[in-house]
């Protein structure tokens, strides 16, 4: 009984030790290539040079998510734009530029213009009109073409002095306001800059329907541009727009709608644009902005106390002959020619004005 | 004086968001706005790893240069904070932050920002502590009370740590060390390169 | 101190003047109107002269809308957008519920506000350009002109600089100078937002009596 008993046991026992050793078996197989993997790593690296360059477990991670090597885009369940980035490179690009590039060398460039327009008109005073005022006046803008130039100039400044109080005002009226007062300052300006700065568009536009036809290059400017523009004294005969006046419609195109476009960017965040669009716009912005309030300086001097007689042309549309002759006298030849074929064709009709002629002011 | 910082270890972070909530819960954010968030990368790939993100309360830190109306501060413990009575929503610290911490309240078209929220390392602001107005304007203020930030004080797998700075690189380093070898397959192996946990 | 006196005893003097003024200006052109005894015989009623003046005095006529057109877009463009902003603005909506009406009613999203605000800038900056730039309507306007048109400017300027409702200095500012614009009111051609229609009707009454189609 016992033996068979023993027997009996002794397989049970042999079959469980089966059972347990193929169960471990089939346990431990998923490591057997981590094994064999680690033994040939080991071998390997014991052949190899002992002392290895000690890297952080993370490097790739910190690299990847640092964007060192390629734009690592991730993602979040807190969704927004750019929300899957980790680390924004260009915020330091865009940093720099604002507060090491865009404030001292814009603050350098306005003050270097006005010191030489300063400058110049020490030396040279104010530009008189030669022989005088002839009592002759000349149509030289019309209505609309002044609106649209007015507009232009309000709403132009509007933005520019809020625009460069938000740049400098840190600097430059914290110590007068105290932080408290320019906060206030700050918030009005940024309020106005955002609600009116998309009419400057419609500014843009404007003047470019209504000046862009006499604003086109031609060879006359050329001399003009060799000449200095008469700044040197001399004359340079000019058609209704010198190479100087073309170049600051084109400039005011130029920057203007590339303010234009940035500050809507700028403005509306809300069409899912990046930082990066964002900054780059903001670059964009500032250079474009300092180009022109540093050069309209140069505008508002000639058209002011540098040259007498122009201011008029631009408020009551009308300019002195004298001042034509001197300063445009290609186009004030033009116009004495079209006037006097008006003139005959008048006279040849010699009937009474079914039509008024067209003043500027009704236009 | 403690130079107060969060760090976020990657290897043990499981993207469990928990950080976010606690911290949207503990602050009573406004919709719209998060002032942490956890970003995965190369989700669903070999290598995933992630990492919760807020602001780093950086030492130099870039939205304070960039602000026109100078309204952050720093606090002798090292926290980044800023004055929301004095902000006024330019969005320029949004630009220059590499974290893309500074939040705006969820704009609508043709709106204009409101005041920038962003992590304060649950220290308040510049409101008299504890009273009403400070934790309407910026949340709650633990670091008066002697805590750490709730977000770190919750994570579940110690993966998300915040305090002071050289506590903190004490902790990591033991860390590293005791993991003795990296579960990446992207480093090197500390154990193989001689140093024994 | 500037505040209370802002939000408080200004703001009544200012309710006062408006409704009062408005009122008896009103009043005055009504009791005139009425001491006119036209003892010719109707051609036509003078009841559909009135109405059809009111309507035709919103579009220009064939003759001159060539050299009126700015006038007339720009016009549309401020006023259109002026009153967009002053009766469906959000804050505007509050502010009549908080002190005037007790109730609220629709209002514009945000986004409809800006345009509005921008198109009756630039339709005011347009119309004033055009007072001063042409010969006929700068001859022809008066300082009070002028004044009425800066006062509106300033109101919607500084309602435009308060719109970050940030500071409580900005809204007073803003709230004040609506106050000085309402003073201001009655006395001068700021009228025309009540008078146009008694003025149009007063005409079309003349004229249509006489039987000429206006």
């Amino acid at each position: 009984m016992t033996g068979i008993k023993d027997k009996k046991s002794a397989r049970m026992r042999k079959a469980v030790y089966c059972c347990v050793l193929s169960l471990l078996f089939v346990l431990a197989a998923p490591l057997i290539p981590y094994v064999i993997d680690a033994h040939a790593e080991d071998v390997t690296s014991s052949k190899a040079n002992k002392p290895v360059a000690l890297q952080h477990p993370g490097i790739n991670l910190w690299n990847d998510v640092r964007q060192r090597n390629e734009v690592t885009q991730g993602s979040s369940q807190v969704k927004g734009v750019d929300s899957g980035i980790l680390i924004n490179k260009t915020g330091e690009d865009w940093r720099r530029f604002r507060m090491e590039m865009l404030m001292p060398y814009g603050a350098y460039f306005m003050a270097a213009i006005v010191t030489a327009i300063v400058l110049f008109f020490l030396l040279r005073g104010k530009l008189r009109l030669p022989g005088g005022r002839s009592g002759e006046l000349v149509c030289r803008f019309t209505l609309n073409q002044r609106t649209a130039h007015w507009f232009a100039v309000g709403i132009f400044w509007l933005l520019g002095i809020t625009g460069l109080i938000l740049l400098y005002g840190r600097f430059v009226l914290i110590p007068l306001l105290g932080a408290d007062g320019f906060s206030i300052t700050a918030s009005a300006c940024k309020e106005m800059h955002n609600l009116i700065g998309p009419l400057f568009l419609l500014a843009v536009l404007a003047l470019l329907v209504l000046y862009i036809k006499d604003n086109f290059f031609n060879r006359d400017d050329i001399t003009w541009i060799t000449k200095g523009g008469g700044m040197f004294g001399g004359h340079v005969s000019a058609a209704r727009f010198n190479a100087g006046e073309k170049t600051w419609f084109w400039l005011v195109m130029i920057f203007g709608f590339l303010l234009c476009i940035t500050g809507l960017i700028l403005d509306f965040s809300v069409f899912g644009q990046g930082r990066e669009i964002m900054a780059l716009s903001h670059v964009i912005h500032g250079i474009s902005a300092l180009i022109l309030i540093t050069v309209s300086f140069g505008h508002i001097y000639l058209g002011t106390i540098g040259v007498e007689g122009t201011l008029e042309g631009m408020t009551t549309g009308y300019v002195d002959a004298n001042w034509a002759k001197s300063h445009h006298d290609l186009w004030y030849e033009e116009m004495s020619a079209t006037a006097e074929e008006q003139q005959g064709i008048k006279q040849s009709v010699a009937s009474s004005s079914t039509k008024p002629a067209s003043s500027p002011a009704g236009d | 004086m403690a130079r107060m910082k969060f760090y976020c270890d990657a290897e043990r972070c499981i993207e469990c968001n928990g950080c976010v909530t606690a911290c949207k819960n503990e602050n009573e954010v406004p919709w719209g706005v998060n002032r942490r968030r956890v970003v995965t990368i190369k989700d669903g790939e070999p290598g995933e790893r992630s990492l919760s993100v807020a602001c780093m309360h950086c030492s130099d830190a870039p939205c304070a240069a960039v602000c026109p109306v100078d309204c952050f501060y720093t606090t002798d413990d090292g926290i980044v904070l800023h004055d929301k009575d004095t902000c006024i929503g330019c969005g320029y610290c949004f630009y220059a932050c590499p974290f893309g911490a500074p939040q705006f309240p969820s704009s609508v078209a043709f709106a204009s920002r409101g005041k920038m929220d962003k992590c304060t390392f649950c220290a308040g602001g510049p409101e008299e502590t504890h009273s009403a107005d400070e934790f309407t304007k910026y949340g709650s203020n633990r670091i008066a009370e002697g805590k750490l930030p709730l977000c770190a004080e919750m994570c579940s797998t110690k993966a998300l740590l915040a305090g002071d700075a050289d506590v903190l690189s004490d902790i990591y380093r033991k860390r590293v060390i005791n993991r003795g070898a990296s579960v990446l397959n992207w480093g090197v192996q500390y154990k193989k390169a001689g140093i024994d946990g | 101190m500037f505040e209370q006196l802002v939000d408080g005893i200004f703001w009544n003097i200012a309710l006062i003047v408006f409704f009062v003024g408005v009122t008896w200006r009103l009043i005055t052109v009504l009791v005139l109107r009425s001491k006119r005894i036209d003892y010719s015989v109707a051609r036509n009623s003078g009841v559909s002269g009135a109405i059809m003046a009111n309507i035709r005095g919103f579009y220009p006529r064939k003759e001159v809308s060539g050299r009126i057109r700015l006038q007339v877009i720009a016009g549309y463009m401020f006023h259109l957008g002026f009153f967009v902003v002053l009766f469906f603005a959000a804050p505007h909506v509050k502010f009549i519920a908080q002190n005037i009406t007790g109730f609220t009613y629709m209002t514009i999203p945000y986004w409809g506000f800006i345009v509005a605000s921008e198109i009756a800038f630039a339709g005011l900056i347009l119309l004033w350009l055009h007072r001063l730039l042409n010969p006929v309507t700068r001859l022809i306007s008066k300082r009070s002109d002028h004044i009425a048109t800066i006062l509106v400017f300033v109101v919607m300027l500084t309602g435009c600089m308060a719109l970050g409702e940030a500071s409580s200095e900005l809204r007073v500012l803003h709230r004040f100078s609506v106050e000085l614009l309402m003073v201001y009111f009655p006395f001068s051609a700021l009228m025309h937002a009540f008078m146009f229609i008694p003025s149009r009707a007063f005409t079309g009454v003349l004229l249509g009596r006489r039987g000429v189609n206006v």
